[in-house]
Protein backbone atom coordinates (compact mmCIF):
# COMPACT_ATOMS: atom_id res chain seq x y z
CA UNK A 1 0.00 0.00 0.00
CA UNK A 2 2.94 2.32 0.75
CA UNK A 3 4.16 1.84 -2.75
CA UNK A 4 0.70 2.17 -4.25
CA UNK A 5 0.12 5.62 -2.86
CA UNK A 6 3.44 7.08 -3.94
CA UNK A 7 3.47 10.83 -4.52
CA UNK A 8 2.87 10.61 -8.23
CA UNK A 9 -0.02 8.17 -7.89
CA UNK A 10 -1.61 10.32 -5.21
CA UNK A 11 -1.44 13.41 -7.42
CA UNK A 12 -2.96 11.52 -10.34
CA UNK A 13 -5.75 10.15 -8.13
CA UNK A 14 -6.59 13.60 -6.83
CA UNK A 15 -6.57 15.07 -10.33
CA UNK A 16 -8.89 12.31 -11.57
CA UNK A 17 -11.24 12.88 -8.64
CA UNK A 18 -11.37 16.61 -9.32
CA UNK A 19 -11.99 16.09 -13.04
CA UNK A 20 -14.61 13.44 -12.32
CA UNK A 21 -16.65 15.55 -9.92
CA UNK A 22 -16.11 18.68 -12.01
CA UNK A 23 -17.53 16.94 -15.06
CA UNK A 24 -20.44 15.48 -13.14
CA UNK A 25 -21.33 18.76 -11.50
CA UNK A 26 -20.96 20.56 -14.80
CA UNK A 27 -23.16 18.17 -16.72
CA UNK A 28 -25.85 18.14 -14.05
CA UNK A 29 -25.92 21.94 -14.02
CA UNK A 30 -26.00 21.99 -17.82
CA UNK A 31 -28.81 19.46 -17.81
CA UNK A 32 -30.92 21.53 -15.47
CA UNK A 33 -30.35 24.79 -17.26
CA UNK A 34 -30.17 24.17 -20.98
CA UNK A 35 -32.97 22.89 -23.16
CA UNK A 36 -30.60 20.69 -25.17
CA UNK A 37 -27.24 19.18 -24.30
CA UNK A 38 -24.10 20.52 -26.03
CA UNK A 39 -23.80 19.54 -29.69
CA UNK A 40 -20.95 17.12 -29.15
CA UNK A 41 -22.95 15.28 -26.50
CA UNK A 42 -25.95 15.14 -28.82
CA UNK A 43 -23.76 13.80 -31.58
CA UNK A 44 -22.40 11.05 -29.34
CA UNK A 45 -25.89 10.15 -28.24
CA UNK A 46 -27.20 10.00 -31.79
CA UNK A 47 -24.42 7.66 -32.87
CA UNK A 48 -25.05 5.52 -29.80
CA UNK A 49 -28.77 5.51 -30.50
CA UNK A 50 -28.20 4.38 -34.06
CA UNK A 51 -25.93 1.54 -32.95
CA UNK A 52 -28.34 0.62 -30.16
CA UNK A 53 -31.02 0.08 -32.77
CA UNK A 54 -29.01 -2.77 -34.24
CA UNK A 55 -28.98 -4.58 -30.89
CA UNK A 56 -32.27 -3.31 -29.46
CA UNK A 57 -34.61 -4.13 -32.36
CA UNK A 58 -33.92 -7.88 -32.48
CA UNK A 59 -34.02 -8.11 -28.68
CA UNK A 60 -37.29 -6.19 -28.58
CA UNK A 61 -38.67 -8.39 -31.34
CA UNK A 62 -37.96 -11.47 -29.21
CA UNK A 63 -39.75 -9.79 -26.33
CA UNK A 64 -42.65 -9.01 -28.66
CA UNK A 65 -42.97 -12.69 -29.60
CA UNK A 66 -42.85 -13.75 -25.95
CA UNK A 67 -45.50 -11.17 -25.11
CA UNK A 68 -47.75 -12.36 -27.92
CA UNK A 69 -47.51 -15.95 -26.73
CA UNK A 70 -48.45 -15.00 -23.18
CA UNK A 71 -51.15 -12.74 -24.59
CA UNK A 72 -52.60 -15.68 -26.48
CA UNK A 73 -52.86 -17.66 -23.25
CA UNK A 74 -55.05 -15.03 -21.63
CA UNK A 75 -56.98 -14.18 -24.77
CA UNK A 76 -60.19 -16.01 -23.91
CA UNK A 77 -60.93 -14.49 -20.51
CA UNK A 78 -59.70 -11.10 -21.60
CA UNK A 79 -61.90 -11.17 -24.66
CA UNK A 80 -65.00 -11.77 -22.57
CA UNK A 81 -64.25 -8.80 -20.34
CA UNK A 82 -63.28 -6.54 -23.20
CA UNK A 83 -66.45 -7.26 -25.18
CA UNK A 84 -68.48 -5.75 -22.38
CA UNK A 85 -66.28 -2.70 -22.30
CA UNK A 86 -66.40 -2.19 -26.06
CA UNK A 87 -70.16 -1.73 -26.09
CA UNK A 88 -69.86 0.95 -23.43
CA UNK A 89 -66.93 2.54 -25.17
CA UNK A 90 -68.71 3.01 -28.49
CA UNK A 91 -71.29 5.15 -26.74
CA UNK A 92 -68.59 7.18 -24.97
CA UNK A 93 -66.68 7.67 -28.19
CA UNK A 94 -69.65 9.01 -30.12
CA UNK A 95 -70.47 11.38 -27.28
CA UNK A 96 -66.83 12.42 -27.16
CA UNK A 97 -66.82 13.23 -30.85
CA UNK A 98 -69.99 15.25 -30.55
CA UNK A 99 -68.61 17.19 -27.63
CA UNK A 100 -65.31 17.81 -29.39
CA UNK A 101 -67.16 19.18 -32.39
CA UNK A 102 -69.35 21.36 -30.25
CA UNK A 103 -66.28 22.54 -28.36
CA UNK A 104 -64.61 23.50 -31.61
CA UNK A 105 -67.66 25.45 -32.76
CA UNK A 106 -67.93 27.27 -29.45
CA UNK A 107 -64.24 28.12 -29.55
CA UNK A 108 -64.64 29.51 -33.04
CA UNK A 109 -67.57 31.57 -31.78
CA UNK A 110 -65.37 32.99 -29.03
CA UNK A 111 -62.50 33.52 -31.47
CA UNK A 112 -60.41 31.31 -29.20
CA UNK A 113 -57.63 29.63 -31.12
CA UNK A 114 -56.13 26.91 -28.96
CA UNK A 115 -56.77 26.12 -25.35
CA UNK A 116 -54.88 23.95 -22.90
CA UNK A 117 -56.62 20.79 -24.05
CA UNK A 118 -55.39 21.04 -27.63
CA UNK A 119 -52.32 18.95 -28.04
CA UNK A 120 -50.70 16.79 -30.65
CA UNK A 121 -48.81 13.58 -29.98
CA UNK A 122 -45.65 11.86 -31.15
CA UNK A 123 -45.36 8.10 -30.69
CA UNK A 124 -41.99 6.54 -29.99
CA UNK A 125 -40.58 3.13 -29.14
CA UNK A 126 -38.54 2.53 -26.02
CA UNK A 127 -35.03 1.35 -26.95
CA UNK A 128 -33.46 0.76 -23.58
CA UNK A 129 -33.50 1.61 -19.94
CA UNK A 130 -30.68 3.01 -17.82
CA UNK A 131 -29.07 0.07 -16.02
CA UNK A 132 -28.92 1.84 -12.69
CA UNK A 133 -30.72 1.56 -9.40
CA UNK A 134 -31.02 5.31 -8.93
CA UNK A 135 -31.94 6.71 -12.29
CA UNK A 136 -35.27 5.56 -13.67
CA UNK A 137 -34.75 6.60 -17.25
CA UNK A 138 -35.84 5.29 -20.62
CA UNK A 139 -34.24 6.01 -23.98
CA UNK A 140 -36.81 6.54 -26.72
CA UNK A 141 -36.20 6.62 -30.46
CA UNK A 142 -37.53 10.09 -31.31
CA UNK A 143 -35.82 13.42 -30.77
CA UNK A 144 -35.65 17.02 -31.94
CA UNK A 145 -36.25 16.03 -35.55
CA UNK A 146 -39.68 14.69 -34.56
CA UNK A 147 -40.49 17.85 -32.65
CA UNK A 148 -39.74 16.64 -29.16
CA UNK A 149 -38.61 19.25 -26.67
CA UNK A 150 -37.36 19.10 -23.14
CA UNK A 151 -39.92 18.81 -20.31
CA UNK A 152 -42.72 17.53 -22.52
CA UNK A 153 -44.99 15.04 -20.73
CA UNK A 154 -44.79 11.40 -21.75
CA UNK A 155 -47.69 8.95 -21.67
CA UNK A 156 -47.93 5.21 -22.00
CA UNK A 157 -50.66 2.63 -21.53
CA UNK A 158 -53.24 5.37 -21.06
CA UNK A 159 -51.52 7.23 -18.28
CA UNK A 160 -48.79 9.75 -17.57
CA UNK A 161 -45.38 8.14 -16.99
CA UNK A 162 -42.90 10.99 -16.85
CA UNK A 163 -41.27 13.81 -18.74
CA UNK A 164 -38.56 14.29 -21.32
CA UNK A 165 -35.28 14.97 -19.51
CA UNK A 166 -32.82 15.24 -22.40
CA UNK A 167 -33.32 15.68 -26.13
CA UNK A 168 -30.88 14.76 -28.86
CA UNK A 169 -31.45 14.89 -32.59
CA UNK A 170 -32.82 11.37 -32.98
CA UNK A 171 -33.37 10.05 -29.48
CA UNK A 172 -34.25 11.35 -26.06
CA UNK A 173 -34.29 10.35 -22.45
CA UNK A 174 -37.46 10.10 -20.41
CA UNK A 175 -37.36 10.43 -16.66
CA UNK A 176 -40.08 8.28 -15.08
CA UNK A 177 -42.38 9.52 -12.34
CA UNK A 178 -40.78 6.93 -10.09
CA UNK A 179 -37.37 8.63 -10.31
CA UNK A 180 -36.25 10.14 -7.04
CA UNK A 181 -34.91 13.38 -8.53
CA UNK A 182 -36.76 16.52 -7.50
CA UNK A 183 -38.01 17.59 -10.88
CA UNK A 184 -39.14 14.30 -12.37
CA UNK A 185 -42.62 14.09 -10.89
CA UNK A 186 -43.64 17.70 -10.27
CA UNK A 187 -46.77 17.73 -12.39
CA UNK A 188 -49.65 20.06 -11.76
CA UNK A 189 -52.77 17.96 -11.27
CA UNK A 190 -56.44 18.26 -10.42
CA UNK A 191 -58.88 15.91 -8.69
CA UNK A 192 -62.62 16.38 -8.94
CA UNK A 193 -64.31 16.13 -5.57
CA UNK A 194 -67.75 14.64 -5.03
CA UNK A 195 -69.28 17.97 -4.03
CA UNK A 196 -68.54 19.71 -7.29
CA UNK A 197 -65.37 21.39 -6.04
CA UNK A 198 -62.06 20.40 -7.50
CA UNK A 199 -58.69 20.19 -5.82
CA UNK A 200 -55.64 21.56 -7.60
CA UNK A 201 -52.14 20.66 -6.55
CA UNK A 202 -48.87 19.15 -7.61
CA UNK A 203 -47.37 15.72 -7.33
CA UNK A 204 -44.82 16.04 -4.56
CA UNK A 205 -43.37 12.57 -4.29
CA UNK A 206 -43.45 8.90 -5.06
CA UNK A 207 -43.76 6.03 -2.64
CA UNK A 208 -41.78 3.17 -4.14
CA UNK A 209 -42.95 0.65 -1.55
CA UNK A 210 -46.61 0.91 -2.44
CA UNK A 211 -46.16 2.29 -5.99
CA UNK A 212 -48.17 5.42 -5.24
CA UNK A 213 -47.73 9.03 -6.27
CA UNK A 214 -48.23 11.55 -3.49
CA UNK A 215 -50.02 14.87 -3.77
CA UNK A 216 -48.98 16.71 -0.67
CA UNK A 217 -50.11 19.83 1.19
CA UNK A 218 -53.76 19.65 0.23
CA UNK A 219 -55.66 22.13 2.40
CA UNK A 220 -58.85 22.21 0.36
CA UNK A 221 -61.99 21.01 2.13
CA UNK A 222 -63.44 19.44 -1.00
CA UNK A 223 -64.53 15.86 -0.51
CA UNK A 224 -62.35 13.44 -2.46
CA UNK A 225 -63.51 9.90 -2.88
CA UNK A 226 -61.30 6.86 -3.22
CA UNK A 227 -61.15 5.93 -6.88
CA UNK A 228 -61.57 9.50 -8.15
CA UNK A 229 -59.69 10.11 -11.39
CA UNK A 230 -56.63 12.35 -11.36
CA UNK A 231 -55.69 14.38 -14.43
CA UNK A 232 -53.20 17.12 -15.23
CA UNK A 233 -54.65 20.62 -15.00
CA UNK A 234 -52.53 22.33 -17.64
CA UNK A 235 -50.94 24.90 -15.36
CA UNK A 236 -47.34 25.72 -16.14
CA UNK A 237 -47.86 25.97 -19.86
CA UNK A 238 -45.95 22.91 -21.04
CA UNK A 239 -48.22 20.07 -19.99
CA UNK A 240 -51.64 19.97 -21.65
CA UNK A 241 -54.80 19.79 -19.58
CA UNK A 242 -56.56 16.49 -19.12
CA UNK A 243 -53.78 13.89 -19.28
CA UNK A 244 -54.78 10.92 -17.17
CA UNK A 245 -52.48 10.27 -14.20
CA UNK A 246 -54.24 7.65 -12.11
CA UNK A 247 -56.81 7.04 -9.43
CA UNK A 248 -56.93 8.12 -5.80
CA UNK A 249 -56.06 5.09 -3.69
CA UNK A 250 -56.20 6.59 -0.19
CA UNK A 251 -56.15 9.87 1.65
CA UNK A 252 -54.00 10.52 4.68
CA UNK A 253 -52.80 13.34 6.91
CA UNK A 254 -49.38 14.91 6.50
CA UNK A 255 -46.75 14.66 9.23
CA UNK A 256 -48.14 17.58 11.24
CA UNK A 257 -51.81 16.76 10.81
CA UNK A 258 -52.54 20.13 9.22
CA UNK A 259 -52.95 19.23 5.58
CA UNK A 260 -54.08 16.21 3.65
CA UNK A 261 -51.94 13.90 1.59
CA UNK A 262 -53.59 12.22 -1.36
CA UNK A 263 -52.13 8.95 -2.58
CA UNK A 264 -52.57 8.19 -6.27
CA UNK A 265 -52.22 4.82 -7.95
CA UNK A 266 -50.60 5.50 -11.35
CA UNK A 267 -52.45 4.18 -14.39
CA UNK A 268 -49.37 2.57 -15.92
CA UNK A 269 -46.92 0.03 -14.58
CA UNK A 270 -43.57 1.81 -14.89
CA UNK A 271 -41.74 -1.47 -15.44
CA UNK A 272 -43.67 -2.55 -18.54
CA UNK A 273 -43.28 0.23 -21.04
CA UNK A 274 -42.62 -0.48 -24.70
CA UNK A 275 -44.34 2.30 -26.61
CA UNK A 276 -44.69 5.85 -25.37
CA UNK A 277 -46.56 8.93 -26.54
CA UNK A 278 -45.07 12.37 -26.11
CA UNK A 279 -47.68 15.12 -25.83
CA UNK A 280 -47.03 18.57 -27.23
CA UNK A 281 -49.20 21.54 -26.45
CA UNK A 282 -50.35 23.36 -29.59
CA UNK A 283 -49.55 27.07 -29.63
CA UNK B 1 0.03 -9.13 -30.98
CA UNK B 2 -3.44 -7.63 -30.68
CA UNK B 3 -3.42 -6.31 -34.21
CA UNK B 4 -2.82 -9.71 -35.75
CA UNK B 5 -5.37 -11.70 -33.82
CA UNK B 6 -9.08 -12.10 -34.41
CA UNK B 7 -9.58 -10.32 -31.10
CA UNK B 8 -9.23 -7.01 -32.89
CA UNK B 9 -12.74 -7.63 -34.25
CA UNK B 10 -14.15 -9.85 -31.56
CA UNK B 11 -13.24 -7.72 -28.56
CA UNK B 12 -14.79 -4.39 -29.62
CA UNK B 13 -17.86 -6.17 -30.99
CA UNK B 14 -18.35 -8.06 -27.76
CA UNK B 15 -17.82 -4.91 -25.72
CA UNK B 16 -20.47 -2.99 -27.60
CA UNK B 17 -22.90 -5.90 -27.60
CA UNK B 18 -22.45 -6.05 -23.83
CA UNK B 19 -23.04 -2.30 -23.51
CA UNK B 20 -26.27 -2.34 -25.48
CA UNK B 21 -27.49 -5.56 -23.93
CA UNK B 22 -27.17 -3.98 -20.47
CA UNK B 23 -29.73 -1.37 -21.50
CA UNK B 24 -31.96 -3.73 -23.45
CA UNK B 25 -32.06 -6.36 -20.73
CA UNK B 26 -32.82 -3.68 -18.15
CA UNK B 27 -35.76 -2.63 -20.27
CA UNK B 28 -37.12 -6.10 -21.01
CA UNK B 29 -36.74 -7.52 -17.53
CA UNK B 30 -37.52 -4.23 -15.76
CA UNK B 31 -40.23 -5.92 -13.72
CA UNK B 32 -37.70 -8.42 -12.45
CA UNK B 33 -34.60 -6.23 -12.18
CA UNK B 34 -36.31 -3.31 -10.48
CA UNK B 35 -38.85 -5.19 -8.39
CA UNK B 36 -39.24 -3.16 -5.20
CA UNK B 37 -37.23 -3.02 -2.97
CA UNK B 38 -34.46 -4.64 -5.00
CA UNK B 39 -32.58 -3.13 -7.90
CA UNK B 40 -30.25 -5.23 -9.99
CA UNK B 41 -27.74 -3.44 -12.16
CA UNK B 42 -26.86 -5.42 -15.23
CA UNK B 43 -23.10 -5.18 -15.86
CA UNK B 44 -22.28 -7.42 -18.79
CA UNK B 45 -19.53 -4.93 -19.63
CA UNK B 46 -17.57 -5.88 -16.53
CA UNK B 47 -18.12 -9.58 -17.28
CA UNK B 48 -16.66 -8.98 -20.73
CA UNK B 49 -13.73 -6.88 -19.52
CA UNK B 50 -12.71 -9.29 -16.77
CA UNK B 51 -13.07 -12.37 -18.99
CA UNK B 52 -11.10 -10.68 -21.76
CA UNK B 53 -8.29 -9.86 -19.38
CA UNK B 54 -7.99 -13.40 -18.07
CA UNK B 55 -8.44 -15.25 -21.37
CA UNK B 56 -6.45 -13.02 -23.70
CA UNK B 57 -3.29 -15.08 -23.21
CA UNK B 58 -0.20 -13.38 -24.59
CA UNK B 59 -2.20 -10.82 -26.50
CA UNK B 60 -2.45 -7.50 -24.80
CA UNK B 61 -5.78 -5.91 -25.59
CA UNK B 62 -5.66 -2.14 -24.96
CA UNK B 63 -8.26 -2.65 -22.24
CA UNK B 64 -7.84 0.73 -20.57
CA UNK B 65 -8.54 2.61 -23.78
CA UNK B 66 -11.57 0.53 -24.62
CA UNK B 67 -12.93 0.79 -21.11
CA UNK B 68 -12.68 4.59 -21.26
CA UNK B 69 -14.67 4.54 -24.51
CA UNK B 70 -17.25 2.21 -22.96
CA UNK B 71 -17.45 4.48 -19.93
CA UNK B 72 -18.00 7.61 -22.00
CA UNK B 73 -20.72 5.77 -23.89
CA UNK B 74 -22.44 4.77 -20.64
CA UNK B 75 -22.24 8.32 -19.32
CA UNK B 76 -23.65 9.86 -22.47
CA UNK B 77 -26.26 7.36 -23.47
CA UNK B 78 -27.53 5.83 -20.26
CA UNK B 79 -27.09 8.27 -17.43
CA UNK B 80 -26.74 11.58 -19.26
CA UNK B 81 -24.28 12.71 -16.60
CA UNK B 82 -20.75 12.82 -17.90
CA UNK B 83 -17.75 11.93 -15.79
CA UNK B 84 -18.35 8.82 -13.75
CA UNK B 85 -18.23 5.61 -15.75
CA UNK B 86 -15.41 6.93 -17.93
CA UNK B 87 -13.23 6.64 -14.83
CA UNK B 88 -14.88 3.67 -13.15
CA UNK B 89 -14.47 1.17 -16.00
CA UNK B 90 -10.71 1.82 -16.36
CA UNK B 91 -10.47 1.57 -12.60
CA UNK B 92 -12.07 -1.87 -12.73
CA UNK B 93 -9.54 -2.93 -15.36
CA UNK B 94 -6.69 -1.58 -13.23
CA UNK B 95 -8.02 -3.37 -10.17
CA UNK B 96 -8.30 -6.63 -12.09
CA UNK B 97 -4.70 -6.30 -13.22
CA UNK B 98 -3.58 -5.55 -9.69
CA UNK B 99 -5.45 -8.51 -8.19
CA UNK B 100 -4.35 -10.85 -10.95
CA UNK B 101 -0.78 -10.54 -9.69
CA UNK B 102 -1.71 -12.29 -6.46
CA UNK B 103 -3.84 -15.15 -7.74
CA UNK B 104 -3.68 -18.10 -10.08
CA UNK B 105 -6.00 -17.88 -13.06
CA UNK B 106 -8.40 -20.59 -11.97
CA UNK B 107 -12.19 -20.52 -12.18
CA UNK B 108 -12.96 -19.80 -8.49
CA UNK B 109 -10.24 -17.14 -8.32
CA UNK B 110 -11.55 -15.35 -11.39
CA UNK B 111 -15.05 -15.40 -9.91
CA UNK B 112 -13.62 -13.92 -6.71
CA UNK B 113 -11.80 -11.15 -8.59
CA UNK B 114 -14.98 -10.43 -10.54
CA UNK B 115 -17.01 -10.08 -7.36
CA UNK B 116 -14.41 -7.77 -5.77
CA UNK B 117 -14.36 -5.66 -8.96
CA UNK B 118 -18.11 -5.38 -8.98
CA UNK B 119 -18.33 -4.50 -5.30
CA UNK B 120 -15.73 -1.75 -5.64
CA UNK B 121 -17.42 -0.51 -8.83
CA UNK B 122 -20.85 -0.30 -7.23
CA UNK B 123 -19.48 1.26 -4.04
CA UNK B 124 -17.73 4.02 -5.97
CA UNK B 125 -20.80 4.48 -8.15
CA UNK B 126 -22.99 4.84 -5.06
CA UNK B 127 -20.55 7.13 -3.30
CA UNK B 128 -20.16 9.48 -6.28
CA UNK B 129 -23.89 9.60 -7.07
CA UNK B 130 -24.70 10.16 -3.40
CA UNK B 131 -22.19 13.02 -3.36
CA UNK B 132 -23.82 14.79 -6.31
CA UNK B 133 -27.31 14.09 -5.00
CA UNK B 134 -28.64 11.45 -7.38
CA UNK B 135 -28.60 8.43 -5.09
CA UNK B 136 -30.79 9.12 -2.09
CA UNK B 137 -30.72 5.88 -0.15
CA UNK B 138 -28.73 5.14 2.99
CA UNK B 139 -25.64 2.96 2.95
CA UNK B 140 -27.52 0.08 4.57
CA UNK B 141 -30.26 0.23 1.98
CA UNK B 142 -27.70 0.35 -0.78
CA UNK B 143 -25.79 -2.69 0.50
CA UNK B 144 -28.90 -4.79 0.97
CA UNK B 145 -31.15 -3.68 -1.88
CA UNK B 146 -28.71 -2.80 -4.63
CA UNK B 147 -25.30 -4.33 -4.04
CA UNK B 148 -26.43 -7.81 -3.03
CA UNK B 149 -28.95 -8.35 -5.85
CA UNK B 150 -26.48 -6.83 -8.33
CA UNK B 151 -23.75 -9.23 -7.24
CA UNK B 152 -26.16 -12.15 -7.54
CA UNK B 153 -27.38 -11.20 -11.00
CA UNK B 154 -23.90 -10.65 -12.39
CA UNK B 155 -22.63 -13.81 -10.74
CA UNK B 156 -25.32 -15.70 -12.65
CA UNK B 157 -24.19 -13.94 -15.84
CA UNK B 158 -20.59 -14.95 -15.19
CA UNK B 159 -21.41 -18.56 -14.32
CA UNK B 160 -23.39 -18.93 -17.54
CA UNK B 161 -20.94 -17.08 -19.73
CA UNK B 162 -17.62 -18.20 -18.26
CA UNK B 163 -17.00 -21.26 -20.41
CA UNK B 164 -18.52 -19.91 -23.65
CA UNK B 165 -16.47 -16.73 -23.28
CA UNK B 166 -13.34 -18.72 -22.45
CA UNK B 167 -13.79 -20.70 -25.67
CA UNK B 168 -14.59 -17.62 -27.72
CA UNK B 169 -11.76 -15.43 -26.47
CA UNK B 170 -9.11 -18.13 -26.55
CA UNK B 171 -10.20 -18.95 -30.10
CA UNK B 172 -10.05 -15.31 -31.10
CA UNK B 173 -6.70 -14.85 -29.39
CA UNK B 174 -5.06 -17.29 -31.81
CA UNK B 175 -2.93 -15.38 -34.25
CA UNK B 176 -4.20 -16.04 -37.74
CA UNK B 177 -1.76 -18.01 -39.80
CA UNK B 178 -1.78 -17.33 -43.43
Amino acid sequence: MQKFFSNRRLVITVVILVVCFGLMGGSIAMRNRRSTPPLIQQFGNDIAGFADGIVAYPVNAVQGVADSVSGLMNAYTENRELKQKVSELAQVKVRDQTLAKENKQLKAELKLKNSLTDYSTVSAAVMSRTPSSWQQQLVINKGQTSGIKKNMPVLSGGGLIGRVAEVNKTNSKVELLSDTSESSNRFSIVINGTDGKSVNGIITGYNARTNELIMGQVTSTAKIKKGAKVVTNGMGGITPKGLYVGKVSRIGKDDYGLAKKVYIKPATNFNEINIVTVAELND
Amino acid sequence: MYRLSRLRYVFPLGLFAALFLDGSLSKIFAGFFFHYPYAMVSQLVIVWLVCSYFFEGDIQIPLIGFSVVAGIFCDLYYSGILGLFMFLYPMVVGLTKLLAKYITSSFPMIVLVFLIDLTVFELFNYWAYAAVGIAKVGLGGFLLDTLLPTLLLNLVYLLFLYFPLQKLITWAADIERR
